[in-house]
């Protein structure tokens, strides 16, 4: 079987100038989207809210999960603990963060209702969660509490925080946890308690060193990469092929914002992946046009670039395509979490099958001609 | 067919064989292994925290701590301002400690609770020195209050949570660093206000004792100056039972070469607790000064003539009487690595600091030059060498070891590295809370992901053996050969599978493939021009091979780079990267080769079907 039989030479650099214009453009907006709207950051960078809850009689983890699925909450994480069937950490994205206007509020309510006592901190957890508050004098939790209440703020408990030379304390507000365990009760009845036995805001799982991390370890590799494509090949190669997997990086990242899909650490594997695959992509015809370059030394390198890549369409679409059959089951059997992955594979195989042919190649024309000056 | 041929075969053969044996534990569940190969090969691929669960541990950060750091560190900064405005310290020089103290006799600063630092002025003159814009300059200080000679400075309230954070955050990354040096074992680790819990897969014992001891060292490396000026010792009166008093000579600075000092030692089981417990309840008397410390350390380096020196391998502890300042933090610390004494042949660990940690190296020995300076490594004195001269290019080593049996202080200095290279702990960690989790994915997502991958995988092999005919069938032996290496490479290396691991492997080898779809486009290629079978392969690999080794090399290049620089999940993902391409550079281009040569030699076949 064989689905390229035609031997011709296809044209493909004459597409170089659109091709490139239009690459640069979307390069340039996923850049931008980067800032403005920015990603949509999941769990694992954003953090979100945990909390820990003792059934009163048994429900299976299935059940559970689906329940809060039901209950509209996204991708929600639902974990037994402790071999005890009745006990469950649940974990979703969903923070109660209070907006900086109706924080500001509270703080000028809360200040106006304690009175005389000077509040020395104020702070409403990132979570939004609960209030540290730090005052020059001791004062009993009642008391705060219902000088918060009315702030308007909505209070489950109020203790003492540290040492009691301190004067701090924690206020626990009303949030997302208890939002969900109403929602869990008005489903499961009887087996959910009033309270849960904590809700906590959690920290993302990758914080800012990750991302500096990952950035710079793409930038090194790149750099790298640019070292060696020098060396083994020509200096004119170096540069197209690295541009090449910066624009399929970029036009991965720009898909995510576009869509306002959730940035994951998943996301961070997919973007490295198509890294690899790209340049992998890249060197093969690189490598053909360096072959063909010793065979036909009176071609110009545009038309070697034609006839190389002409040469190799057959291998990059089957490879291309067979790639993409790898990961094609995940699209129907997957999680959710999976299916994003996946997603941006998707885009980062066709995104870098093209820059192969379309970027990588004619900017090496392009160095040729403009800065080599060569014909 | 020649002898090289069944040479590369037996190769071919032995390493599924062997690849089959690394991975047979592993797969126990479904196909049964017998004993001998389970106890041979223990290694075994561990299910992630989504796939099985495992445990979770939960730390609470001492945030105070970073707070009395922070006052510290403003405190040293105060007396070495003030020492240059009244002249005894010169301007942009590096102060001696004969400096600091001149400047402490006209302006000493005690610390006050966690935050806060009082200044007695000796000379009421002198309080002017202190104006509002040096205090203002730091920005993170504030005059609380001024009477007379003695002025109270704190750390600014909404400068505290700001701190604790970030102390929070540096621990959290610290102890991800740290359980990352591990190995493949994807743990998650997260901040929740000022704890840290940290998930590790799996129901190993072991390895879950080995994570708890790497975390909850501090690693906190610092070095701080012996005070051999002080009579401290000397004047303790009622030693309890157990201690004694020793006195060694040794160097006091360039001015006292030789002083005799004393120092308190203990020996015999339960010498530790008995110094320690003397030493706290020495802390808790109003005796103890407050800018001073008086750590422990193992008794080894006893003086050549010492009747006190104990017995081999027999416990024995002592103490350093310090000036209370860390001078350096592990911070600072760049590189670390385990070696042995040329003439002793005991382990040391090497460390190189950075840029800044050697500067503040070179400066804290050129100020002590001649004078002892303890290595303390969590609370503990490691070494005590004397400043000979002042030591720039940010070298430095720890000796460790004493009394304990050479294995257990060579996999103490193992672990050390570990933990210098990771960074230590700001603050200290206290474990508050421990339980055994389920998996974060629910059986059926699990089933799932297993149901995608053999999808995706049966795709291929379809794909391949349609469209390649007898190459796209030997493309699928090589592939399903490279299956069966990255999974007992996973095993090799107890890597953890996770379902987005189970995705990596469907696409390594859906990636895989293409060293085959490239010989194979070859191979077609050269029979088109009307080459024989046999040199059509023997073209078709050798054209390819160049394609595919640049490609292979570079993306190892960058997979290399990517574990060198990356962290976490990064660091896991490069590893897995680099398996990938080593695995299918032999099987996509070594194994398809010889079973090529297998039907093209030797006249078996006359035509090749290459679709």
């Amino acid at each position: 079987m064989e689905f390229f039989k035609s031997h011709r030479v296809i044209d493909f650099m004459r597409y170089q100038r659109v091709c490139g214009i239009t690459s640069g453009v979307l390069v340039l907006a996923s850049m931008i989207g980067l800032f403005y709207p920015g990603p949509n950051y999941g769990i694992d960078f954003r953090g979100g809210t945990e909390l820990e809850i003792a059934l009163k009689s048994k429900v299976s983890t299935e059940d559970l999960r689906k329940t809060v699925e039901d209950l509209g909450y996204h991708r929600p994480e639902v974990i037994s603990v402790g071999g005890d069937a009745n006990r469950y950490i649940l974990r979703i994205q969903e923070v109660s963060s209070l907006p900086a206007k109706q924080t500001d509020k509270i703080e000028a309510g809360f200040k106006r209702a304690l009175g005389p006592v000077a509040v020395d901190g104020f702070k409403v957890s990132p979570g939004g969660d609960k209030i540290s508050l730090r005052l020059a004098e001791s004062v009993d939790p009642e008391a705060l509490r219902a000088a918060l209440e009315t702030a308007g703020a909505r209070i489950r408990s109020v203790a003492v925080f540290g040492a009691a030379q301190d004067h701090r304390y924690e206020a626990m507000l009303v949030g997302v946890g208890d939002e969900l365990v109403r929602g869990l009760k008005s489903k499961l009845g009887d087996r959910i308690p009033e309270t849960p036995l904590r809700v906590e805001w959690v920290g993302p799982k990758a914080g800012q060193q990750l991302r500096t991390a990952a950035l710079q370890a793409l930038l090194y590799a790149m750099a790298f990469i640019m070292v060696y494509v020098a060396f083994r090949f020509d200096l004119r190669f170096a540069p197209g092929g690295v541009i090449a997997i910066f624009h399929d990086a970029a036009i991965v990242v720009g898909m995510y914002v576009l869509l306002q899909k959730e940035f994951t650490l998943g996301t961070v594997a997919a973007i490295l992946t198509v890294v690899g695959y790209s340049i992998n992509d890249t060197i093969v015809i690189f490598d053909r046009i360096r072959e063909n370059m010793a065979r036909m030394r009176d071609v110009g390198l545009y038309q070697l670039i034609n006839v190389s890549t002409s040469q190799t369409i057959s291998r990059t679409i089957i490879t291309s395509s067979v790639t993409q059959l790898s990961i094609l089951g995940f699209f129907i059997w997957g999680t959710p979490v999976i299916q994003d992955v996946v997603f941006a594979l998707t885009v980062g195989f066709v995104s870098g099958t093209y820059s192969t042919i379309y970027i990588a190649a004619p900017f090496t024309e392009w160095m040729d001609r403009r800065v080599f000056k060569r014909a | 067919m020649d002898k090289s041929w069944y040479v590369r075969f037996l190769f071919v053969l032995a390493t599924v064989i062997g690849a089959w044996l690394v991975l047979w534990p592993s797969i126990d569940k479904w196909v049964p292994a017998p004993p001998r190969v389970k106890t041979m090969f223990e290694s075994r691929i561990s299910p992630g925290l989504d796939i099985r669960g495992g445990l979770r541990l939960m730390y609470e950060v001492e945030v105070d701590e970073a707070v009395r750091d922070r006052r510290d560190l403003r405190a040293d900064q105060l007396l070495r301002t003030l020492g240059e405005r009244f002249g005894s310290i010169k301007k942009g020089e590096i102060p001696t400690r004969e400096q600091l103290q001149k400047t402490a006799q006209r302006v000493q600063i005690t610390p006050v609770g966690e935050r806060g630092m009082t200044l007695k002025f000796k000379d009421a003159a002198d309080l002017a020195k202190l104006d509002r814009q040096l205090i203002a300059d730091y920005g993170d200080v504030r005059e609380k209050s001024r009477e007379g000679t003695l002025v109270e400075l704190d750390i600014r309230t909404d400068f505290l949570d700001q701190i604790r954070e970030t102390a929070v955050e540096q621990a959290r990354e610290t102890i991800s660093n740290r359980v990352d040096a591990l190995g493949l074992r994807e743990a998650s680790v997260t901040a929740q206000n000022t704890d840290i819990i940290v998930e590790v897969p799996g129901a190993d014992e072991a390895a879950f004792q080995r994570m708890r001891d790497l975390i909850s060292k501090t690693a906190r490396l610092e070095f701080q100056i012996v005070d051999d000026d002080a009579t401290f010792v000397e004047e303790l009166t009622d030693l309890p039972e157990g201690i004694t008093r020793h006195t060694e000579t040794v160097s006091a600075g360039t001015s006292k070469p030789s002083v005799t000092v004393s120092y308190l030692a203990s020996r015999g089981a339960g010498a530790r607790q008995k110094l320690a417990d003397y030493i706290e309840s020495l802390k808790a008397s109003a005796k103890f000064p407050a800018d001073h410390e008086f750590l422990i350390g193992e008794y080894s380096r006893a003086e050549p003539d010492d009747k006190a020196a104990p017995k081999a391998r027999e416990e024995a502890w002592r103490t350093w009487y310090l000036h209370g300042r860390a001078e350096i933090t592990g911070q600072a610390i760049k590189d670390a690595f385990v070696a042995n004494e040329p003439d002793t042949g005991k382990p040391y660990v090497a460390i190189n600091f950075n840029d800044d940690g050697a500067e503040v190296f070179r400066q804290l020995t050129a100020a002590n030059v001649k004078r002892r300076m303890a290595i303390v490594l969590d609370d503990r004195v490691a070494s005590d060498p004397v400043i000979q001269t002042e030591i720039g290019g940010g070298h430095c080593q720890i000796t460790l070891g004493g009394f304990r049996p050479y294995n257990e202080v060579i996999n103490e200095a193992k672990d050390l590295v570990v933990v210098l290279k990771a960074g230590a702990l700001p603050v200290p960690i206290r474990p508050s809370n421990e339980q055994m989790i389920g998996p974060t994915l629910g059986l059926d997502g699990v089933a799932q992901g297993v149901r995608g991958a053999l999808v995706g995988i049966a795709l291929v092999l379809l794909f391949m053996a349609i469209y390649y005919q007898v190459a796209g069938l030997i493309a699928d032996l090589a592939m399903l050969i490279n299956l069966l290496l990255m999974l007992a490479a996973m095993a090799f290396f107890e890597a953890t599978l996770t379902l987005p691991g189970i995705v990596a492997l469907a696409l390594n080898i859906g990636m895989a493939v293409d060293a085959n779809v490239l010989i194979s486009e070859r191979i077609r290629e050269e029979l088109r021009a009307g080459k024989s079978p046999r040199s059509a392969v023997d073209q078709g690999f050798g054209r390819a091979f160049w394609s595919i080794f640049d490609a292979q090399i570079t993306t190892l290049l960058a997979a290399i780079v990517l574990f060198q620089f990356g962290t976490g999940p990064v660091k896991g993902f490069a590893v897995t990267l680099i398996i990938g391409i080593c695995t299918s550079l032999f099987t996509g281009v070594f194994c398809s080769r010889v079973l090529f040569d297998w039907l093209v030699r030797g006249g078996r076949v006359h035509s090749l079907k290459v679709g």
